[in-house]
């Protein structure tokens, strides 16, 4: 069994009347790639900002390897990486300097910041831009130094906040690939709204909305919790949704209607697909697209938080 | 060590700044040339509107004594010491031809001599003690220059009246100048005030400084490091100093350059100088303390600029306020500006040639205020910034 690296014990932030972040309490593993998924305004970079210790929690406690952080130990806090969502560089400063600069800060030695800096300047494909200044760098180059730029100490614990974001499918990939390299020699936490990138990079995934923890398992049980087996789409072409879900009711349980569409969730469903259609069409339900796809973990996403548009 | 990183840091950005570098070295350099062109070097000549109505007296070997031309003359002839004029006179036929150059501040005043100015001249050095005259002047007197303009025209009239009729003054004046504040021109009186701009300007840009750090999130980022913010703003505040120090120079090599002479030792106004700038760069980051954007800082960062500008004498003298008294030196509310001690040490070291030992007030209030600043700005800047960490 992994060591538990970092734990929050019943974390909570108000920022006046508002309730940031409400009694929350994880425990991240050793070598896990944590996804911490939730709508605009859930908690997330609260949560975060309070994980890596810039931010005091109002009650509870968050320790690392058991050393609670929130008393400002910076010898506790440099065991973290932040690659924040925003680029955070001195754009007069070239790569290599903005490495050796927060390197040197964290009291490692000249030469093996040196090192280190270049090596991550490889793995980023960003060894022909080692002098550059960080400003002349493409939007991508400059999302992969600020990523460089969390692991020049080595943390223990990286925690990437929507890393693909602003990236190129080139870039994205590589990132992709790079953090997934990491993965078991590292600590990961990650932010995203990308299902798809949480779902294909993540051991287990919280999700968190109006401060409070709402799930938190593997992305494969959570899609579990929504349904079992695949999904099927049907638009529909005139209003007829209630008597649709009345016509599917006998060959299939779990069937949902919005916005002109139905969802229907079922095992094998491929199968049942021309008693599906008959069943509409005896309905007076005349169909569009069909599609069909496998349970996500958007529709858990969904499930959980709802519908409803965020800020 | 930490401090010095960040110090290393900062230099490089800010060589690689060169607009805003280049703007801060050239400031005061640039009004110390300015100041150079304005009074072409030497001092600023006052022009007076002379009104002449004297009719004169023929004299009995046919010739003809005007006293007002006399007059005229006379008050065109009054130099600065190094021979430079002081005066200069402008005609004018009538008041109502003054009054245009007085109000487009061509004449700082004028002098009217009346048509019977001669006749009683001659009457009073015939020992006739029973006439009289009467001289008009006048002017703007909401401008600046009228009473040294109108005060230097009288003097001199009245001069001439004395040593024309023989009349003897019934009290002598005899100036003592300063110092060698005697044989200073306006330009070189003017190069102190101009030195404290190129500090006064460090305001802006340590404030810009640290609240870029602010504004594009870096300081998250510093954060997580074990950097304190003693660390940082030392380090900020060590490079900046760098620069201030390095414009002060500059400055004064321009002065120099353009004829200053310093009456004291050069090195301790720079030792004052850089002082001053310690003070100034610790007023800049309690502004970005209060700020988070570097347009924010460069906005609030203009009124303490202005306060230093017109409240701490380096435009003009400020009115005597005395809030209290220590060891018997009154402390007034512009004693916690730092230009205010930074002006009076320049002009006692480069006009009037003091030494070290002469300016030690000002130094230990600059210095008071310098660590005052900075540790006020260091404890704001982690209330403000850093308090949740």
């Amino acid at each position: 069994m992994t060591s538990i690296v970092l734990q929050t014990q019943g974390i909570t932030k108000r920022y006046g009347p508002l309730t940031a972040v409400k009694d929350l309490s994880l425990a991240v593993h050793e070598g896990e790639v944590f996804g911490l998924l939730g709508p605009n305004g859930a908690g997330k970079t609260t949560s975060i900002n309070m994980l890596c210790g810039l931010l005091r929690p109002d009650a509870g406690q968050v320790s690392i390897r058991g050393k609670v952080i929130t008393n400002g130990d910076a010898g506790v806090r440099s065991r973290v990486g932040v690659c924040p969502q925003e680029i955070v560089l001195w754009k007069t400063l070239t790569c290599v300097e903005q490495m050796q600069f927060l390197g040197e800060l964290y009291g490692l030695k000249a030469a093996y910041v040196r090192q280190r800096s270049e090596r991550l300047l490889r793995d980023l494909d960003l060894e022909e831009k080692r002098n550059a200044l960080a400003r002349t760098l493409s939007g991508g180059m400059q999302r992969r130094l600020n990523l460089a730029m969390a692991l020049v100490h080595d943390p223990e614990i990286l925690v990437l906040d929507e890393p693909e974001a602003g990236l190129d499918p080139q870039s994205r990939v590589l990132v992709r690939e790079y953090v997934k390299s990491l993965a078991r020699r590292k600590t990961i936490i990650l932010t995203t709204h990308n299902m798809d990138e949480a779902d294909r990079m993540a051991d287990r995934i919280a999700i968190l909305d109006h401060g409070q923890l709402l799930a938190l398992d593997t992305p494969e049980a959570l899609k579990r919790t929504v349904g079992e087996g695949d999904v099927l789409e049907i638009e529909l072409q005139n209003d007829a949704s209630e008597q649709a879900r009345a016509a599917l009711a006998p060959i299939v349980r779990d069937v949902s209607a919005a916005n002109r569409a139905l969802l229907i969730r079922a095992r094998g469903v491929v199968d049942l697909l021309p008693a599906i259609l008959a069943a509409l069409s005896t309905a007076g339900a005349r169909t569009g697209e069909v599609r069909l796809r496998a349970n996500s973990l958007e529709d858990v996403f969904i499930a959980f938080t709802g519908r409803r548009l965020r800020e | 060590m930490r401090m010095l990183i960040v110090f290393r840091k900062t230099m490089r950005e800010i060589l690689r700044d060169k607009w805003m570098l280049g703007l801060t070295l050239a400031f005061a350099p640039f009004f110390v040339f300015l100041y150079w062109l304005w009074f072409q070097g030497g001092s600023t000549v006052y022009p007076v509107a002379v009104i002449n109505q004297d009719q004169g007296v023929t004299l009995p070997d046919g010739s003809v004594y005007n006293a007002g031309e006399q007059v005229s003359a006379a008050i065109q002839a009054v130099t600065y010491s190094d021979g430079r004029p002081l005066l200069k006179v402008i005609e004018a036929p009538d008041q109502a031809a003054a009054e245009p150059l007085l109000r487009d501040r061509k004449a700082t005043a004028f002098l009217q001599i009346p048509p019977d100015f001669s006749q009683t001249i001659l009457a009073l050095q015939s020992g006739d003690r029973s006439v009289t005259t009467t001289l008009t002047f006048g002017g703007d007197l909401s401008n600046t220059y009228y009473m040294i303009g109108a005060n230097l025209a009288l003097t001199t009239a009245d001069a001439y009246v004395q040593q024309a009729t023989g009349q003897k003054p019934l009290v002598n004046y005899v100036e003592r100048p300063l110092g060698a504040s005697a044989t200073r021109s306006e330009f070189e009186t003017y190069v102190p005030g101009t030195l404290i701009f190129s500090i006064i300007m460090l305001i802006f840009l340590a404030a810009m400084t640290v609240a870029r750090e602010i504004e594009t999130g870096a300081l998250r980022r510093l954060q997580l490091t074990p950097m304190t913010s003693f660390d940082l703003l030392g380090g900020i505040t060590l490079a900046l100093l760098l620069v201030g120090a390095l414009a002060s120079m500059l400055s004064f090599l321009v002065a120099l350059a353009l004829g200053f002479h310093s009456q004291g030792p050069v090195w301790i106004a720079v030792v004052v100088s850089v002082i001053a700038s310690l003070s100034v760069i610790g007023l800049g980051l309690v502004v970005a303390s209060l700020t988070r954007s570097v347009s924010q800082a460069f906005v609030v960062a203009n009124f303490p600029m202005a306060l230093m500008m017109f409240f701490s004498g380096v435009i003009f003298p400020m009115p005597a306020m005395t809030l209290f008294t220590i060891g018997g030196r009154s402390i007034s509310p512009y004693d916690i500006l730092p230009p205010t001690h930074a002006v009076v040490a320049l002009n006692k070291i480069l006009t009037l040639g003091a030494g070290l030992n002469d300016v030690a007030y000002e130094l230990t209030a600059l210095v008071s205020l310098s660590v005052l600043y900075f540790l006020f700005g260091v404890w704001l800047f982690r209330r403000m910034h850093l308090r949740s960490a």
